[in-house]
């Protein structure tokens, strides 16, 4: 029997070779184009999903080493796109291009699950491996630790 | 006027457009587009439309490509403040490339919002006049009794109202008034208020699409390799490998197509993935015939760019007596500056879609013009550039790089070869290594000061790979035109001459991001900063002096200006009191005019043996009228994280004729760790508001300079100040 991953809650075949990049199997197969492609080395950051709520570098990880695990993407980190990182996003105008912010998104989350009150240092050291071009480094900052309160409010 | 009223017009209904209710042309005033260089024969060449449909919702068709820079949010702000219209009712769709609708497309020169910024006002103004005109009809009232507010037309009289989509049809048949009076700034709802940008919400939620994420039935994807030398071509090729790959469908050889936008030549696969294709590139055998660059080594050519600029080079322009004033000299200074290559590294690699069919071209682009897509494809497959249709995506970052087309070209050679869509992506290397690179330049300056301390002389050579040199192989230097920033710079000095010194191509050059602000910034600062250390004056002191002594009316806007912005920026930063700051902490100054704007910067480092960091950066920012704080803001931020990293260390290198960098751990762009505070400061003096993509990157190398040698007395003199060691 062909083996499954299940992405966002549902389940999907792995009908592909096994050393496919998770990243092209979620954008050119199931055509999830949420989740990026920036550098392809696991040097930028665009392509991170969670992998069991770990963030991961989908662009290096082989389609095969997730089988039978769970994968969440930009596209399934919240019901309705109401993440409180997302809404601290929003809250403080942080995209440019956007084109980074699935990645850093999805980094955050994985951080801030691990430590809900980090210091701005902690922030830099989690958040080092997404690359953001478009200089938006600042707003990031202002925002993870927005989010982080309002989370810390929810439990 | 430049609005038209084309409700009826044929066009609309051809474009598949949406017929019904109030429909404005736009079109840019032809002296400005003349300024542009797109001047055009017609009458009427609307660049955007507003339509107000007949349930109210009000769309705007903006020409323009939209690139993190926001204007397809600050433009409808325009419109929609004149109209008076509710602001959520209010989207923009982003114009697909066609020339015939829209008119000249091209986004890069910071130019949008100066051009476009008083004819979308204007729009919105009319649009609303004419609402109220068919409200007044429907009532039988004088439009004096009436007004609009939030999509309604109200009735003074008796409070009656009527909805702007209710009114849409009728307004069609109003006259398009002549005389609009514009809003005054005190009465703006959402001009310079801070909005959020229109697409963020799909951003945060992975739903916006770019054009690396263009999908369709019966889609193939690409991958590709280019020569890795520029003007060279391919000798053989072996592709059993990669053809014997499951998945792979072709192996394509695509020729230097000879125009500035084409390929520069390289070998295609098209795949069922673009993984696969990737793989399969690795299986090419092949050998290239390196051609005439093949020796091209960046670092020997920036010392012979020294060379040629610290012996006497050829004359650009002159003004004055230098050789009076330097035999008049109580002092001299020199110094000779350089900058490297740099890549404009976009988040998102180029990517297109394109399908060539027998009768038809689509294209799918993140594009900075649309235009130069159907140009070049046009030539390419022998048609006609109205056959070409262009459809713009969103684009994740461009700099400048998107302007160039290489890449749109590549995949459609791609999809006629295999007779179907074709997604091409490029990989992370060959987007490094396949560049339209920053020129790689010197500067020597020599200036005479007088007894009073005045700069009274002015010698400028420059030497860097000119732009004009991609259009054209015998360009042995920069024409004189280039070094007009030199010779036209607000600085009052009474005898100048400029030189442009010999750099010949051996790559592609294009523009990027602030252009040749970015050499002409960090000279010119720095270079005021060595003089004031020189003459025992403070840099601010000395700048304001030599602001000062020119007297050139034609300049005393740009003086006024300039100075306004480095007042602010001192003010704001820790300037007036830098001689508190701690022994390793330095604060530098500088200021910069390009593009119509005025940006100073305050940079503060702490400087500990080689390591240096930018801990704060005041930008005080004059662009005129500020249509967005918000993203007029983040265009600061993203300057300066552009601009830190080519000052420390981001640098192009060439070896044996190809580049050596190939993905970000070799060409290693800011990452959030090094992010200083950044702060910005807008003088807003209404203006008419000019561009902010790009100034914000004159400033800051020289800045940046002037602090670390404030901190540690220490000269930085190159960009990047410390050369790349790959
Ligand atoms: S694409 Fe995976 S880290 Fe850059
Ligand atoms: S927002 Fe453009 S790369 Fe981050």
């Amino acid at each position: 029997m062909a083996q499954t991953v299940t992405i966002n809650g549902k389940s999907y075949e792995i009908n592909v070779d096994g050393a496919m990049p998770l990243l092209w199997f979620l954008r050119d197969k199931l055509e999830l184009t949420g989740t990026k492609f920036g550098c392809g080395m696991a040097v930028c950051g665009a392509c991170t999903v969670h992998l069991d709520g770990q963030a991961t570098r989908s662009c290096v990880i082989p389609v095969s080493a997730v089988a039978g695990k769970k994968i969440t993407t930009i596209e399934g980190l919240a019901e309705n796109d109401d993440h409180p990182l997302q809404k601290a996003w929003l809250n403080n105008k942080v995209p440019q291009c956007g084109y980074c912010q699935a990645g850093q998104i999805m980094n955050a989350a994985s951080f801030l699950a691990k430590n809900s009150s980090p210091t701005p240092e902690e922030i830099d050291t989690a958040m080092q491996g997404n690359i953001c071009r478009c200089g938006t480094y600042q707003r990031i900052k202002i925002a993870i630790s927005e989010a982080a309160l309002e989370l810390g409010k929810e439990v | 006027m430049s609005i038209e009223n084309v409700s009826r017009r044929k066009f609309i209904k051809q474009s598949g457009l949406a017929v019904g209710g109030l429909w404005l042309g736009i079109a840019l005033p032809n002296v400005v587009m003349a300024k542009l260089g797109l001047a055009s024969e017609a009458a009427f060449n609307p660049n955007a439309y507003i339509h107000i449909a007949t349930n109210g919702d009000t769309l705007i068709y903006c020409g323009r490509c939209e690139m993190g820079q926001g204007i397809s949010t600050a433009l409808p702000a325009a419109v929609a403040d004149e109209l008076e219209a509710d602001w959520t009712r209010v989207s923009v769709k982003q114009g697909d490339g066609n020339e015939a609708l829209y008119g000249p497309q091209a986004t890069g020169g910071s130019a949008s919002i100066r051009v476009m910024y008083i004819p979308m006002r204007e729009a919105g103004a009319v649009a609303k006049a004419m609402l109220i005109a068919a409200a007044a009809k429907k009532w039988q009232v004088s439009a004096q009794d009436c007004y609009a507010d939030s999509h309604f037309v109200i009735n003074r009289n008796d409070n009656s109202k009527l909805s702007y989509g209710e009114l849409a049809s009728l307004a069609a048949d109003m006259p398009v008034p002549e005389n609009i009076k514009l809003k005054e700034k005190a009465d703006f709802k959402y001009i310079g208020k801070d909005l959020a940008r229109h697409n963020q919400g799909d951003i945060v939620n992975g739903k916006l699409t770019y054009g690396v994420d263009t999908k369709m039935p019966g889609l193939k994807y690409a991958a590709v390799v280019h020569c890795p030398v520029f003007e060279g071509k391919l000798k053989s090729l072996d592709k059993t490998a990669a053809l014997a790959m499951d998945g792979v469908e072709a192996v394509v050889e695509i020729p230097r197509m000879e125009v500035p936008f084409g390929s520069i030549g390289g070998v295609g696969v098209v795949a069922d993935n673009t993984w696969t294709a990737q793989q399969a590139i690795k299986k090419l055998v092949i050998e290239w015939d390196l051609g005439p660059n093949k020796t091209y080594d960046s670092k020997a050519y920036k010392l012979q760019l020294v060379k040629n600029v610290e012996s006497p080079a050829q004359k650009a322009a002159e003004r004055g007596d230098i050789e009076q004033a330097f035999a008049n000299a109580k002092h001299k200074v020199s110094a000779t500056y350089t900058g490297g290559h740099l890549s404009h590294s976009p988040m998102e690699p180029n990517a297109s879609v394109v399908w060539v069919q027998d009768n038809s071209c689509e294209v799918w682009a993140a594009t900075q013009s649309p235009a130069d897509i159907q140009k070049v494809l046009a030539q390419y497959l022998d048609r006609d550039p109205k056959d070409i249709l262009v459809h713009v995506t969103m684009a994740g970052g461009a700099f400048g790089r998107k302007f160039k087309c290489d890449y749109v070209q590549e995949a459609a050679a791609l999809s006629k070869a295999v007779n179907a869509p074709v997604q091409l992506t490029w990989s992370r290397e060959e987007d490094t290594r396949t560049g339209y690179y920053h020129s790689i330049n010197a500067q020597h300056i020599e200036a005479a000061i007088d007894e009073d301390g005045n700069v009274s002389g002015w010698l400028h050579r420059a030497a860097f790979m000119p732009i004009a040199s991609l259009f054209d192989d015998q360009v042995e230097r920069a024409p004189a035109a280039n070094l007009g920033d030199i010779f036209n710079h607000p600085f009052g000095i009474e005898n100048i001459r400029t030189e442009t010194g010999e750099a010949k191509r051996h790559t592609r050059i294009g523009w990027y991001r602030a252009v040749y602000a970015i050499f002409y910034g960090f000279a010119f600062g720095t270079f005021a900063d060595e003089i004031a250390n020189k003459v025992g004056k403070d840099t601010l002191t000395l700048l304001n002096n030599i602001y000062d002594n020119n007297n050139d009316p034609k300049q005393e806007t740009q003086v006024r200006r300039s100075k306004g912005a480095l007042a602010l920026a001192a003010e704001k930063s820790k300037w007036f009191s830098r001689d508190k700051l701690p022994k390793n902490q330095g604060i530098g100054i500088a200021v910069h005019y390009s593009f119509e704007s005025y940006v100073a910067m305050a940079v503060l480092v702490e400087v500990n043996g080689d390591d240096i960091k930018v801990l704060e950066v005041d930008c005080a920012v004059d662009c005129g009228q500020v249509l967005n704080v918000d993203s007029a803001t983040a265009q600061m931020e993203g300057a300066v994280v552009m601009a830190t990293a080519l000052s420390l260390r981001t640098e192009i290198v060439f070896r044996e004729g190809a580049v050596v960098n190939s993905n970000f751990h070799n060409y290693p762009v800011l990452r959030i760790d090094e992010m200083p505070t950044v702060r910005a400061h807008f003088i807003d003096n209404g203006d008419k508001p000019t561009g902010l993509g790009e100034p914000g990157l004159g400033p800051f190398p020289a800045a940046l300079s002037n602090a670390v040698f404030a901190a540690s007395g220490k000269r930085y003199r190159d960009l990047p100040f410390k050369p790349s060691t790959i």
